[in-house]
């Protein structure tokens, strides 16, 4: 298994760099979106990016503009005050996510691809990521994190305490609409190389168990990166070792450490209190 | 009561949710230096009142002064509005109160620091910074989100029904702790409540809330127009 590590890191270095960086960046905005509790969000805007990506295909133009199109565009449909209305946001979410795979579907279907393509098209395989993905992520990536962790102590006291921040003067509509923007974007450039199923379990699966070990923030977001990247290494391996599909591996392994760090982490206490 | 010698005036005020029109006609002036309970059954528009003072919902009519300066006002919301879900410290809460002096990051000075170590310590939260929201009891909560409203130095703090849910111990050290910032620092302090009995010891006078409207009125008459059920 070692030996199959190893090989993984030789002769897929680009995936393995590519999922590394998606779980580090999507694991910190991941707990945001969890703490705000808008889990569901993530798979509507993958659902929303593999859509744009599947018009793109259809349409002859760039798969990053019609994914980012797409999401950018759910966004705002999303950022309205639908509670207002006296509508819940989960069935908002649901209703894109829904509208977005049915979509999705229907443009594939119009395409002329076969199955393989599609799947390839809508689900994405992070073995097969180019020198050019990896290069794109980390330019979209790289900087959105930066700015994540610019505006991290306004971010939380908005989310935690709308009205008391809005007292503090800041200026919370904005600074959510700009998260939701970001998050946006990250989810449209990594749905292509990665898939929308690995990007909503890297923005879910790790954040929760970073959320299940620690309360304190920070440690929750190294955390979540650590859950993230162990994930990534043992998934691919696992993969590369059993001939086994990827993204689904490092999905599994990401839940198991969510099942099963808590239970260590329990059990440590216990031993020592 | 003297136009200038006041903290908050309001003229012909009206709110509303859309088409909802909760309060009209509202004409209130409010001194600095004292406590002021508004009173009023649940859903009498004590919250709605609140959220127009501070900014946060715009009147449908009339106009509110505020005249407190540039500070930023003091907020203390319902407790149950702070999701415990965050991991965040107590510490970290109080500091929030610390924002609207700093830059950009969000970071603190070395005076601040010294500020917030020493308001932690004035409302016996030294020994709890290290504990998140979802960890303290419901007293320790509420004096939190009190340390943070008054550590920013603002004349004026908005209470929303701070002692809800309390048992009668924090409830009295609750409002102990609001009498001293009233007497010793000569702070505004605005208090939502649903009921006069628990406050009507702390000031000469209640702002009473219900059937659309809300008038100042001395105590006793306020005491007396809810016995008689007028709100």
């Amino acid at each position: 298994m070692i030996t199959s590590f190893f090989e993984v890191c030789r002769e897929f270095p680009v995936a393995v760099l590519c999922g590394c960086l998606l779980a580090v960046t999507c694991g910190c905005f991941g707990v945001f979106v969890l703490m705000r509790r808008l889990g569901f969000i993530s798979i509507a805007l993958s659902e929303c990016s593999a859509c744009g990506i599947a018009a793109a295909s259809l349409y002859g133009f760039s798969p990053l503009a019609g994914a980012t199109a797409m999401t950018l565009l759910a966004v705002c449909a999303l950022s309205t005050d639908w509670e207002r209305l006296r509508i819940p946001r989960d069935s908002i979410l649901g209703t894109v996510f829904v509208f977005a795979s049915a979509l999705s579907v229907l443009l594939v279907s119009r395409s002329g691809m076969g199955l393989l393509e599609v799947k390839a098209l809508l689900y994405g395989d992070l073995l097969l990521a180019s020198k050019h993905d990896l290069m794109q992520i980390s330019l979209i990536h790289l900087p959105l994190l930066g700015l994540l962790l610019l505006c991290l102590r306004s971010l939380l006291f908005a989310f935690m305490d709308s009205a008391g921040a809005r007292v503090a003067g800041i200026s919370v509509r904005v600074l959510e609409l700009a998260f939701f923007v970001a998050l946006g974007m990250l989810i449209s450039s990594a749905a292509k190389t990665a898939g929308s199923l690995l990007v909503f379990c890297y923005l879910v699966v790790p954040p929760a168990t970073g959320l299940l070990l620690s309360r304190r923030l920070w440690a929750v977001m190294l955390l979540t990166v650590f859950c993230g990247v162990t994930a990534t290494l043992i998934g691919l391996t696992a993969s590369y070792h059993w001939d086994l599909a990827g993204n689904q591996c490092i999905i599994i392994v990401a839940c198991v450490l969510l099942g099963v760090l808590p239970s260590i982490k329990a059990l440590v206490v216990r031993m020592f209190h | 009561m003297e136009q200038g010698c006041n903290i908050i005036e309001c003229r012909d005020l009206a709110l509303a949710y859309g088409q909802d029109t909760i309060l009209e006609h509202v004409d209130l002036d409010i001194r600095p230096g004292g406590l002021l309970p508004f009173v009023g059954a649940n859903g009498a528009g004590k919250s709605t009142l609140f959220k127009a003072l501070l900014g946060l919902l715009p009147p449908k009519n009339g106009e509110i002064r505020r005249l407190w300066g540039k500070a930023c006002p003091g907020y203390v919301p319902q407790q149950q509005h702070i999701d415990p879900i965050f991991p965040v410290t107590v510490r970290s809460i109080v500091a929030m109160g610390l924002y609207p002096e700093c830059g950009f990051l969000r970071l603190l000075s070395k005076e601040q620091a010294e500020r917030l170590d020493a308001t932690l310590s004035h409302f016996g939260l030294a020994e709890h910074q290290g504990k998140t929201f979802a960890e303290l009891s419901g007293g320790l909560r509420q004096k939190t989100l009190i340390a943070r409203a008054v550590i920013g130095n603002a004349p004026i703090i908005f209470l929303d029904e701070p002692v809800a849910g309390l048992d009668a111990a924090s409830e009295e050290a609750v409002l102990e702790l609001l009498i001293d910032l009233c007497r010793h620092q000569g702070k505004t302090i605005l208090i939502a409540h649903h009921r006069l009995e628990d406050l009507s010891r702390l000031s000469p006078q209640v702002c009473l809330v219900g059937h659309g409207k809300a008038e100042v009125l001395p105590s006793e008459t306020a005491y007396g127009r809810l016995r008689g059920g007028m709100a």
